[in-house]
């Protein structure tokens, strides 16, 4: 029985880094070495289908409106949305740990106040809140991680908090009181460790809530404003020519598809490692 | 008592929650400094952004502008939008059916295929068909809402020439946003359920029916389902804030006449009034649905009600 476990798991986190390091390995090999410019188009060259040759140059991926080619554009925007969301993610996390630890060491009326934004940030719909924010303060790269990384806290706050409240219980932390330590070095040394775990875990199954969320954004026309391709972006874009060409639509859909499922089969393996080591 | 309590304590959470929503919806109009020039097209004469000023009252203290918006939202009123000139609430209140109608269905069929997928998953742990579910469900989560659309559009609206690609007020035209919309969470409850079925079909009651000789089936729809649905029933309200955020996509795709594409043209035109009216109607929405759960816990989970 447990072996069978096992095995299950290991398929799936050998898929998970499949699909991850291929996606990342496309993201950085395509813009680095591949030959064709994801900006500059022929305009003698546009929606060639995918695997043609024109004019010398070979599109695996074919070409957009713009005789642009798309796997060098894919290849740039899965790099610009996978960065937007791994900076923004990260924001979030050390954001919402920092905040969970206080209010669940603190505990009382900064546990009330830090809890009730929790609540608060997680009433009002992500992309509704996001698309708000980016209209006020104009859509760029910067504005895009810093919303991302400001809405993406509350759960990572909710789960440092509960852990918080189990950790301040134990001895170590009494003994670490009553050698007269402050309480941010109880904190940041003493009990972060305990809480990094989890939260890595989280993090990972936090992923693919973002990528969907920035490619939204982007399919929207409020994000990494164009021509900067972007997942969404190229989605956006081609939508508007789908009938004619639906490579267009269905190849960065495939990405996204590929990172996600990446993303999420890798978080489930960590939870089950993390589950049996307990048991 | 102990479950009035219970939601009394959750009641009063979800007045303080709104209230930080109406400050959040205000205060995101001023983080440029400038809710004047921020509304008013971007080739508007010093004089034109004046004068509008003036006329909304941006020249007050901003607290009395906060007073002012929030007793206003009391009674309903969001102001005008800017561009309809018409008061938001009755924009939104017009769209309000369409979305209904999308997401409830989205909701409907999504939790039903769910709760059934997630049993037979449970019930056949590890088996071909747990497998097959396990897949499916894997896939509903990783493609986005818009994506998921696009490609029905492209094949049973471009290439089979079945359903219609948009449009509003006919079933056909509902099937394929509600399916988009529905999938995700079709695979989130399919997950959640086979988890949360699996789980309790291990505790000892279970042991006691399975020795009464009650046959499976009846185990589970008797007897483990409803202890296994308190996770579900809870999440469900978490998921509702999300569920707002597909319809929102769904709708622009679609061009579902409903609150998601309001909020879209909205943002887009800098009308912000209509903005700050699908935000707070959202919350609301979101915190409503949240205590709802809440009483369903209840009622679900005796231990609470002692």
């Amino acid at each position: 029985m447990f072996g069978r476990f096992q095995l299950r798991s290991n398929e799936d986190a050998a898929l998970a880094i499949f699909l991850l390091v291929s996606a990342v390995v496309v993201s950085l090999a395509i813009p680095l070495f591949w030959p064709l410019d994801p900006l500059r188009g022929d305009i003698m060259a546009t929606f060639k289908p995918p695997m043609t040759t024109n004019a010398g140059d070979f599109h695996p991926l074919g070409t957009d409106q713009l005789g642009r080619d798309l796997l060098a554009r894919l290849g740039l925007g899965t790099l610009i949305s996978f960065g937007i969301v791994l900076v923004a993610a990260l924001i979030s996390v050390v954001l919402g740990t920092a905040l969970g630890m206080i209010a669940g060491y603190y505990g009382g009326w900064t546990d009330a106040i830090i809890m009730r934004l929790v609540d608060i940030q997680l009433a009002v719909p992500f992309i509704l809140l996001i698309l708000l924010l980016v209209s006020v303060l104009g859509p760029s790269l910067f504005n895009l991680i810093i919303v991302l990384g400001l809405t993406g806290w509350a759960i990572f706050a909710r789960v440092a908090r509960g852990r918080t409240l189990e950790v301040r219980e134990l001895e170590y932390i009494d003994a670490s009181r009553a050698i007269g330590l402050s309480d941010l070095t109880i904190i940041f040394r003493h009990i972060l460790p305990n809480i990094i775990g989890p939260q890595t875990v989280l993090l990972t199954l936090d992923l693919p809530r973002l990528i969907i969320l920035e490619a939204s954004v982007g399919f929207l026309g409020l994000g990494v404003q164009p021509p900067v391709p972007t997942l969404g972006n190229l989605i956006g874009e081609g939508r508007s020519y789908m009938l004619i060409a639906n490579w267009l639509v269905l190849y960065p859909g495939l990405m996204v598809g590929a990172l996600v499922i990446g993303c999420n089969l890798l978080g489930d393996w960590l939870v089950r490692r993390a589950k049996s080591k307990v048991s | 008592m102990k479950g009035f309590r219970f939601l009394l304590s959750r009641a009063v959470q979800g007045v303080i929650v709104m209230f930080g929503v109406s400050l959040l919806v205000f205060f995101a109009l001023f983080l440029t400094g400038d809710p004047a020039a921020l509304m008013m097209a971007p080739d508007s004469t010093v004089a034109e952004i004046d004068a509008f000023r003036e006329a909304m009252g941006f020249n007050d203290p901003i607290l009395v502008q906060y007073g002012r918006f929030l007793a206003g939202v009391v009674q309903g009123d969001f102001g005008n939008s800017l561009r309809y000139q018409r008061p938001a609430l009755d924009l939104l209140s017009e769209r309000l059916t369409a979305t209904g109608v999308l997401a409830l269905s989205a909701l409907l069929w999504s939790s039903l295929l769910g709760f059934a997928l997630g049993a037979i998953a449970a019930v056949r742990k590890n088996k071909p068909i747990d497998f097959a579910i396990r897949v499916i469900s894997l896939l509903g989560q990783a493609v986005p809402v818009f994506w998921l659309a696009l490609m029905m559009i492209i094949l049973f609206s471009l290439n089979l020439r079945w359903l219609p690609s948009s449009g509003y007020g006919t079933f056909q035209q509902l099937i394929m946003p509600s399916v988009a919309l529905g999938a995700y969470y079709l695979s989130a409850i399919t997950r959640l359920v086979r988890a949360s079925l699996i789980e309790t079909l291990g505790e000892n009651y279970i042991r006691t029916a399975r020795a009464k000789g009650l046959t499976q089936w009846r185990i589970v729809v008797r007897h483990a389902m409803r202890n296994a649905m308190i996770p579900v029933v809870t999440l469900q309200g978490m998921y509702l804030a999300s569920l707002l955020g597909g319809a929102l996509v769904t709708e622009i795709i679609f061009a579902w006449p409903g609150i998601g594409r309001l909020a879209v043209e909205a943002i887009q035109n800098r009308d912000f009034p209509v903005v700050q009216a699908v935000v707070l109607f959202a919350a609301m929405v979101f915190v409503i649905a949240n205590f709802l759960v809440d009483v369903a816990y209840t009622w679900l989970n005796p231990r609470i009600r002692l």
